[in-house]
């Protein structure tokens, strides 16, 4: 009896033995290693995070918004929609969480979480049905317009406190979390860390469920019609509703990524759960990852969250450093941080082996910019003054 | 004849009722004219914005800050102006203090075509080719860095300035119909359906109209016809710039103060009023920024919360009904 049938999950491949935790996915002993060691880390994440002195609930409120970045990039990569009103379903989620707790009286994290997901469910099966018939940048112009309605209704309404925003306190007291926080008698700070472990495993349970999405013969159906929607049409694929369903999907993401945030903060506000604004960063954190890689929001998210809420409290022109994070990720990065790394690699062997390359590039870059800038200055005597 | 009879035989019905139905029908035109006043100033973003996706085939969400940058440069260059000749006094002053504004307006909104086309070849160009999620995210991005310039160049506090809307509100217009509405809106109007009438002049008889047009149905075609292609992208785009910038210039002559968030609101509701009157088409654009800026006076008029909401159900029940929009042509100025 081999070692494979005695232990359950262990299966035989020809160059050794694997850990088979899906049909299909499957770890050697190399990456089950690296497993490991990153499952180590992210549980010591809260004390390496102090040692190093990096910020905690930056980290955790990028991990909500990675969350949430996944359910875009699900669309993003299979059916090559974008998804410009996200924050629909991460509002959705964070207020039906605020809802339940400062008017139901609700205190059960579990049960806050579960109906965070399910009105970010509901709202994405509404839009969803009125978006799925479009492409391409009517997609996303619409979806953009229904974030904004969403918001539009928030702040014009009583029952959400207009601008204000919502407690997510039931009489000054934190969500519970299982019970575990009230036994263990934890304070902000132990709250926060039970959170994270709470964060992590559900963050484990999505990707798990992202990856069996992707390889599902759904998946590939969703990468037909991202290829060419017309063809999928006409061999049979009925596209408006598998459009539809990823769409739902992808509302529950956001919608558990929203009620993860809301239960980390005491308050929440519609600027920064439903704004056009959020639904940018989102899609940001999707490309500035990796868009190609099932990890890739996840990373972007805490990246974009950190340095986002570190520069709001630095620097005056943070919005310009979003900008220009976001302008360079577009024109030298497209392929995002995760995507990139060949890239990377080969620029630090170049930058190794010749530090003047640096130069070169700098003076192409500003070439190339100046080439533009004529260009611009050229065109504009054309229009306003006519001839070349 | 009633209990109500007035010594005079006058029922207080009789009396009251022409008062109350003319108040009514005062602010009900009040409020549709404010709507109309609001309409043209979004058809001038809106059309722009049509222009540039219709041609382009970008979304450009720094739109709504060409409009913000064109209301802070205003502020500057008029400011500047008027107070080299001073408020009105007289007549022949007023006159010229109009002159002045529209010079001051129209000089504003040209400062924004350098930087509509200095976005459009050191930037946007790099994305003609690419998935719309890079062109969205590149957009997005300088939209940000608008912001900022903003507020590097005239500080986070609102900059107004109330001598245009006050001065101008002293020619006496509607006075002349019996009704008291400000000058300056009605000037406005005016000036809206004078850039309405020029794009469709301009697009249907002009060459270059035509040459814009043309490379907007087959890029290729208009290439091989000798077309410069990234020329008229170039122009396309200061141009959507130059009606957002007078966009700005308009509404800050207005009776509001320019702020760093001003820009937002506008981009999104002209990206309903394309979605309800059709993707790149003018006509659509023009119906449905008035349908837009009227229902939107009429609900601050009657019902203040759903004013945001309103024109987001507009597009919904456009998109129900008629998903292409009310004048749908797809990619193509019509």
């Amino acid at each position: 009896m081999s070692v494979a049938d005695r232990l359950p999950l262990v299966v035989e491949r020809d160059d050794g033995l694997r850990l088979r935790l899906l049909s299909g996915l499957e770890f050697d002993r190399r990456q089950l290693a690296i497993i490991a060691v990153t499952l180590v880390l992210l549980l010591l994440l809260p004390d390496i995070v102090s040692i190093v002195g990096l910020s905690f609930p930056f980290i955790l409120k990028g991990l909500t918004f990675g969350i949430a970045a996944l359910g875009v990039n699900l669309l993003l990569r299979h059916t090559q929609l974008v998804s410009f009103g996200h924050a629909a379903f991460f509002g959705a989620g964070a207020y039906a969480t605020a809802v339940m707790a400062s008017y139901g009286g609700v205190e059960s994290g579990l049960l806050l979480l579960l109906g965070a997901a399910l009105v970010g469910t509901l709202t994405a099966v509404f839009i969803g049905f009125l978006v799925a018939g479009h492409r391409e940048i009517y997609f996303a112009l619409l979806t953009l317009a229904f974030g904004q309605l969403m918001f539009a209704i928030v702040i014009g309404s009583q029952f959400f406190n207009f601008d204000d925003g919502l407690s997510v306190r039931v009489d000054g007291a934190r969500a519970s979390l299982l019970g575990i926080d009230r036994a263990l008698g934890v304070g902000s700070a132990g709250y926060r860390v039970l959170l994270y472990y709470g964060i992590l495993v559900i963050l484990l349970g999505l990707l798990l469920l992202t990856w069996r999405i992707v390889n599902s013969p759904f998946g590939k159906t969703l990468d037909a019609i991202g290829q060419n929607d017309l063809r999928a049409e006409f061999i049979g694929i009925p596209v408006k509703r598998h459009i539809w369903t990823v769409f739902i999907l992808s509302g529950l993401y956001g919608g558990i990524g929203g009620g993860l945030f809301a239960l980390l903060q005491p308050h929440i506000r519609p600027q920064g759960t439903l704004h056009v604004l959020i639904s940018g960063e989102l899609l940001l954190m999707a490309l500035v990852g990796g868009f190609q890689t099932i990890l890739g929001p996840i990373i972007g998210g805490v990246i974009i969250i950190y340095l986002l809420d570190l520069a709001r409290f630095q620097a005056d022109y943070y919005n310009a450093l979003a900008g220009i994070i976001l302008v360079a990720v577009v024109l030298f990065f497209p392929q995002g941080l995760l995507g990139s790394t060949d890239q990377m690699r080969s620029g630090a062997r170049q930058i190794r082996e010749d530090p003047s390359v640096v130069g070169t590039w700098a003076k192409a870059l500003g070439a190339r910019a100046a080439g533009g800038v004529r260009n611009g200055i050229a065109s504009t005597k054309h229009l306003l003054f006519g001839g070349d | 004849m009633t209990l109500t009879t007035l010594a005079s035989g006058v029922s207080i019905e009789q009396l009251l009722l022409p008062a109350f139905v003319e108040l009514q029908l005062g602010g009900f035109l009040v409020h549709t004219l404010n709507g109309i006043y609001y309409g043209f100033i979004l058809f001038m973003i809106a059309a722009g914005l049509t222009i540039i996706f219709g041609v382009l085939g970008v979304l450009n969400l720094t739109h709504g800050e060409l409009y913000a940058l064109g209301a802070y440069v205003t502020v500057s260059i008029l400011g500047f102006l008027i107070g080299l000749i001073g408020p009105p006094t007289d007549l022949v002053s007023g006159a010229l203090f109009a002159v002045v504004v529209l010079v001051g307006l129209l000089l504003s909104a040209a400062i924004i075509v350098p930087v509509g086309a200095i976005l459009e070849s050191v930037f946007v160009r790099r994305v003609y080719d690419r998935h719309e999620v890079y062109q969205l995210l590149l957009t997005f991005g300088l939209l940000f860095i608008l912001i900022d310039v903003i507020k590097l160049g005239w500080g986070e506090r609102p900059v107004s300035f109330g001598t245009v809307y006050r001065s101008l509100n002293a020619i006496p217009t509607t006075e002349l119909v019996g009704l008291s509405y400000p000058s300056y809106n009605i000037f406005v109007i005016l000036l809206g359906l004078v850039v309405f009438g020029f794009l469709l002049w301009f697009f249907d008889k002009t060459k270059t109209g035509r040459i814009i047009r043309a490379t907007a149905i087959n890029r290729e075609m208009a290439t091989a016809i000798g077309v410069s292609t990234p020329r008229v992208f170039t122009l396309v785009f200061a141009m959507g710039a130059f009606f957002a910038g007078f966009a700005g210039a308009v509404a800050i002559g207005g009776p509001i103060s320019a702020n760093l968030e001003m820009g937002l609101n506008p981009l999104v509701l002209s990206f309903v009023i394309i979605v309800i009157g059709g993707l790149g088409s003018l006509q659509g654009a023009f119906v449905a920024s008035i349908l837009v800026g009227v229902v939107s006076r009429w609900m601050t008029w009657q019902y203040p919360p759903a004013e945001l909401a309103a024109p987001f159900l507009i597009m919904i029940v456009v998109l129900l009904v008629k998903p292409e929009g009310l004048f749908g042509t797809w990619g193509e100025i019509e």
